[in-house]
């Protein structure tokens, strides 16, 4: 099974009578439990490509599937629910929500659509918090963590509905050498352990050496 | 939706001044609605009650005779109606006895009325001659209350008159007066008590006798013309009227009947009144529609990553409304239980010139309810536009910024 299938994305932004093409027909496939580094200087349209992959963001051209079935035309509550239940995402700053505890950011993810933190819920996100080593920082509000620890925090949040993909957009990007290698450890961990996919956007040579491959993207294609 | 009811909550009170502001704003046009209701039904209330404190709450007379049309050769021709010939009710005990079985009745008082002068030296003047049992002085209008000379005492076949009457004549209580009847009966009668209830025609034109002497002077040595009912609650009177009709032919009216303009100014006030409310409940939902707009716009960012995380449209949308909820329902309370603090002081704290309260304001009529269930179901209403713009949010672009 193909975990995730892109066959000719094309995506174009229209600014008033002029449309970009910024996705110029890319094609890539994702199997389980690869860890892939997705890199490309800035505007070659790595975070487009992103969104898309994600879910996030409807192609303008061309075929995705997940999971070996075609997502093109899902609703967007039916995108909602696969971003939901099987994918996970990490973006450069944590995005945590501030009014809320560390145990609270990892569980949201699958209370709100259970409708509250059960049991369950609370033993799987104190389980990931003791994973990212946060166990003592449970019960922090989220404005209180350091950097690293909200990025770790926002790891265990996006592994907490188990998901098949991880998308990582600059993961290391805010941090600084110590944490950035504590995160990549963590996220190689992860995916050794639990063969969950990661996609890891990158401009970090270093970040991107540490992955199984490395999709170059350049000028809306991939190299 | 708990969970969505759980998140809302955590986001009022992560800003609290804001949301005690917001609630503050809420309570401030509660307290409006409710001192606008409490006051207007208050003073329907105060009115209602000085005027049927002072009438009967269902009148019963005899049927109105009506001119017969003849055939004539050639045309029609009215039959004249005597207006000599007085009508009366003749099979009054029967009557009386029937409407003081009825619920709500507490006094039914037969009466005979009529017309005359009083005469003093060269002085005359015109009035309306009430005979009534002298033991049911007070039943309709609390006469004994306002004598202010004399007694209210009619067993001795005195009369009663009002002060303005006595002024107009000279009289005072104890000094006797010619009663010239509309039947042309004149009897000379002592003045027993003088009295003065702040209504001028009852004041100026009033006069009440012993029913005992009225009839020889009105020529009524049987029938009474007019059988007048109290009642414990005088919103009442158009059911017990109808029952009344059920059961006895004769002319039944209600107060309401003869106060058409009382009613009229009552339900203008009470439509000023709603305008006023309706007003304070826009005020409220545009301060929560703005307030929540604001948040919505501000949390942009944490609604963009909730979204990529696969969390639902409605959630986010219910969110917002329960935010609004809650801000309704926090400030109709606390309005509620302020407006009510505010009535209570207007009504029993502070004393108006008279020494009676400064306001007739009502505290227990104060819409508490209304206001409850009509604040939260406006706040939750003017929630829904902003919970729609932050639904809609495209996550990529609020997680962009």
């Amino acid at each position: 099974m193909t975990l995730l299938k892109a066959d000719g994305i094309t995506k174009s932004f229209r600014t008033g009578d002029v449309d970009t093409l910024v996705l110029k027909g890319v094609n890539l496939v994702l199997e389980p439990g690869e860890m892939v580094a997705l890199s490309g200087p800035s505007g070659s349209g790595k975070s487009t490509l992103l969104n898309i992959l994600g879910l996030l963001m409807q192609p303008s051209g061309g075929e995705l599937s997940f999971m070996d079935k075609s997502v093109s035309g899902l609703s967007d509550k039916q995108l909602s629910a696969i971003r939901n239940t099987h994918y996970g995402f990490v973006f450069q700053f944590h995005h945590l929500l501030p009014d809320f505890t560390a145990m609270e950011n990892v569980a949201f993810p699958a209370a709100a659509p259970a409708g509250g933190i059960s049991a369950d819920i609370r033993d799987r996100a104190r389980m990931l918090l003791g994973r990212v080593d946060l166990t003592d920082r449970m019960d922090f509000a989220a404005m209180r963590l350091s950097g690293g620890q909200k990025q770790r925090v926002a790891i265990a949040r996006a592994l907490m509905n188990k998901p098949e993909l991880v998308l990582a957009d600059e993961p290391t990007g805010s941090l600084d050498r110590e944490n950035s290698a504590r995160v990549m450890a963590l996220l190689r961990e992860i995916n050794q352990a639990d063969k969950t996919t990661f996609l890891i956007s990158t401009h970090d040579p270093e970040i991107a050496k540490q992955c199984d491959r490395r999709i170059d993207v350049v000028d809306g294609q991939i190299a | 939706m708990l969970f969505a009811l759980r998140v809302a909550f955590r986001y009022l009170t992560a800003n609290r001044v804001q949301s005690g502001l917001l609630i503050g704003g809420v309570a401030l046009s509660v307290i409006v609605f409710v001192f606008m209701t409490a006051l207007i039904r208050g003073l329907a209330l105060f009115l209602t009650a000085q005027t049927t404190g002072q009438i009967a709450h269902v009148e019963m007379e005899p049927p109105r005779r009506i001119a017969q049309v003849m055939g004539t050769d050639g045309g029609f021709a009215a039959q004249p109606i005597s207006t000599f010939q007085r009508r009366q009710i003749r099979n009054w005990q029967l009557i009386v006895d029937q409407a003081a079985q009825l619920d709500h009745v507490v006094a039914v008082v037969p009466e005979v009325t009529g017309n005359g002068f009083l005469v003093r030296g060269t002085a005359v003047a015109p009035i309306a001659l009430q005979g009534i049992d002298p033991s049911q002085i007070d039943a309709i209008i609390p006469i004994s209350q306002s004598i202010v000379d004399g007694s209210a005492d009619l067993s001795t076949g005195g009369l009663l008159i009002g002060a303005e009457l006595a002024e107009d004549l000279g009289l005072r209580a104890g000094i006797p007066v010619l009663l010239r009847s509309d039947r042309g009966i004149e009897r000379l009668i002592p003045v027993t008590g003088i009295f003065r209830i702040g209504l001028s025609n009852v004041d100026r034109r009033v006069a009440y006798m012993s029913i005992a002497v009225a009839r020889p002077l009105l020529a009524l040595p049987n029938g009474v013309t007019s059988v007048s009912i109290k009642l414990d609650d005088p919103e009442l009177a158009p059911s017990v009227a109808e029952q009344l009709k059920r059961q006895i032919p004769l002319k039944i009216t209600a107060w309401q009947e003869k106060n058409r303009n009382l009613e009229t100014a009552l339900e203008s006030q009470g439509r000023t009144g709603n305008f006023i409310q309706a007003f304070a409940l826009i005020a409220i939902m545009i301060s929560i529609a703005s307030a929540l707009l604001l948040t919505s716009v501000r949390r942009r960012g944490e609604i963009g990553i909730m979204r990529s995380f696969g969390i639902s449209r409605g959630f986010i949308a219910s969110v917002f409304v329960f935010q609004g909820v809650i801000i309704g329902l926090a400030g109709s309370l606390i309005g509620s239980a302020l407006g009510y603090r505010l009535c209570l002081f207007l009504s029993e704290g502070v004393k108006g010139p008279g020494g009676g309260p400064l306001l007739p304001i009502a505290p227990a009529e104060g819409g508490y309810v209304l206001v409850i269930v009509l604040t939260v179901i406006g706040s939750a209403l003017s929630a829904i536009l902003p919970a729609q713009a932050a639904a809609r949010l495209d996550p990529v672009e609020a997680i962009q910024q």
